[in-house]
């Protein structure tokens, strides 16, 4: 007599910015964390976030010791004839025991994949693909073992892409959102000369500027202004794809409006499509809110393990703009 | 150095708590004697948690104006990496701050503890930032990664004494929590009126609203795409 495996169970990936916030997410129930060195070969470069090397290898003992796994993200593009911050990145993430690597560009992917082969090598949501073809090629020549879907697709189509591929996928199921051009977008470049995808920060607080007129916040991104909240009404991210801007008379949100992703009740359906892990966006936000988003989420892909109905409660507060959306998974307007 | 700062010009509008409280009671004395208090702690949180200065060390001598809105005083802090300060200013005393941080005193001990998320507290406009805001978010990451327990971190520099100070302390977290609960009541049975009749305003709108949309000509669906 034969038995069908039990398949494996979802794996909760959580963001830490810093030391304290790796140790709460382990401490919340994160299976694996990812983070980034503090510098441009990430793409949440901010001021005072991020690992120093003393910091990554005692955040891998601390991980390692609870049985969680600790990802590094190197997934920025190396800047024309300097790929020497972003080797050095593999290098150290290999030698210091990073359980993987998040990697974007493909020349770094080959480097990782003939420097260190037997590291584990992940694919960015930064690289953006998003096809079988594209992901297959990622596979045969880089050896990438799992690709971060860009958040561009619908449970139906991971479900087909799942079944056409050699390699696990990861999705984001939580927190900020882009506008769907991840690794492609040069709107915050265009503004501030800074690229998210060469400088690792949309946005950069350096060019953000608040101004409080009257009851009104004012938020700017160099000399655009982003957007104007009025009084009570939830603020959003000052990034230029969420900016409500003045067209024919009225303003709006032309491209996105601030809201977060959130697809926790979701979680079934997406076991079902064959997704392999649970990303939750937020490398910048503090500790709190690692703590209470991982919490949740254990709570949640614990309960989708046992075959029992997921709720969730306590995150709207934490959303971007006071907002939830799932996203392009129902693509309610196709 | 920013923009010249020399008063309180916006802002989230303080709560009634026993911090609102304690700030009337707190007017009279002059600023002075608290300076020893804020020279213990900072002196404590540099001596506990250096990685909050090593993670600052890329800015340039930034200036932070804390502003806790209940209170009527406000707080200079120079992160420098050998001799930070703290220092409290009137809340008319002309500073020049690289970023103002503005919101109640609970709220900027929560964030500074890490209990609240910043971003959270910046969406619900429970925060007011200006300035320089790479300094702030500087600052609010390396204070979010450090893990800091004002009262522990205190209580660790006083030696012999930090027993029976740590006694007081609970003694006083107790007595605030009580006057917490009990302002809660207050405000309660203060608002309750001016609440009954918003929701009474509430429901006429709704009303209104539905009566309107039921005499509308219902309109062609859209199809298109976003």
């Amino acid at each position: 007599m034969t038995t069908t495996p039990a398949p494996e169970p979802l794996e909760l990936v959580c963001p830490a910015g810093t030391p304290a916030a790796l140790r709460a997410a382990v401490d919340a129930g994160a299976d694996s964390v990812y983070l980034g060195f503090r510098d441009e070969t990430n793409a949440r470069n901010f001021p005072g976030l991020n690992f120093n090397r003393r910091e990554l290898a005692d955040g891998i003992a601390y991980a390692h010791q609870r049985g969680a796994k600790v990802l590094v993200a190197i997934n920025t593009f190396p800047k024309a004839g300097n790929p020497g911050p972003w080797h050095r990145a593999v290098d150290d993430a290999a030698d210091l025991g990073a359980d993987a690597v998040i990697l974007a560009d493909i020349g770094l992917a080959d480097y990782a994949a003939r420097t260190h082969p037997d590291l584990r090598r992940h694919l960015s949501v930064q690289a953006s693909a998003s096809n079988a073809e594209a992901i297959r090629f990622y596979h045969s020549a880089f050896g990438i073992k799992r690709v971060v879907l860009p958040r561009v697709l619908t449970v139906a189509e991971i479900a087909s892409l799942n079944s056409r591929i050699p390699v696990e996928t990861e999705i984001f199921v939580f927190g900020g959102l882009c506008v769907m051009a991840e690794g492609r977008c040069a709107l915050s470049s265009y503004v501030t000369g800074l690229s998210p995808n060469k400088d690792g920060a949309c946005s950069p607080a350096s060019h953000v500027h608040y101004e409080e007129q009257g009851d009104t916040l004012v938020t700017r991104l160099g000399d655009v202004t982003v957007n104007r909240f009025a009084s009570g009404e939830p603020a959003g991210y000052p990034t230029l794809c969420k900016g409500r801007y003045v067209t024919a008379g009225r303003a709006s949100y032309l491209f996105e409006e601030p809201t977060s992703l959130s697809v926790v009740t979701m979680l079934p359906e997406l076991a079902r499509a064959g997704v392999r892990a649970l990303k939750i966006e937020g490398r910048q936000r503090g500790r709190a809110y690692v703590a209470a988003v991982v919490a949740a989420f254990r709570k949640a892909v614990d309960a989708v393990a046992r075959g029992e109905p997921v709720s969730v409660d306590g995150l709207a507060a934490l959303t971007e703009g006071g907002r939830e959306t799932a996203g392009a998974y129902e693509k309610t307007w196709r | 150095m920013g923009k010249r700062d020399t008063a309180r010009s916006s802002g989230p509008a303080p709560q009634l708590s026993p911090v609102l409280f304690a700030g009337f009671a707190l007017r009279p004395l002059p600023l002075a004697l608290l300076q020893p208090i804020l020279g213990v702690a900072v002196r404590a949180i540099h001596q506990r948690h250096p990685d909050i200065f090593e993670r600052l060390a890329d800015l340039d001598g930034p200036v932070y104006l804390v502003d806790p809105v209940d209170l009527p005083f406000r707080f200079e802090l120079v992160p420098d990496p050998d001799r930070p300060s703290l220092r409290a200013l009137a809340e008319d005393e002309d500073v020049m701050p690289t970023a103002t941080i503005r919101g109640s005193l609970l709220t900027l001990i929560d964030l500074l503890e890490g209990r609240i998320d910043g971003d959270a507290l910046f969406f619900s406009r429970d925060l007011v930032i200006e300035g320089d805001t790479e300094a702030v978010v500087a600052l609010r990451n390396a204070v979010d990664g450090a893990e800091v327990d004002v009262a522990a971190d205190v209580l660790a520099r006083l030696g012999p004494l930090a027993t029976p100070a740590g006694l007081a302390l609970a003694g006083a977290r107790a007595l605030f929590s009580r006057a917490a609960a009990d302002l809660e009541t207050l405000r309660s049975a203060v608002i309750a009126p001016a609440l009954r009749r918003t929701e009474s305003h509430e429901a006429a709108i709704r009303g209104l609203e539905e009566k309107l949309a039921s005499a509308r000509p219902t309109r062609r669906a859209r199809t298109g795409g976003p």
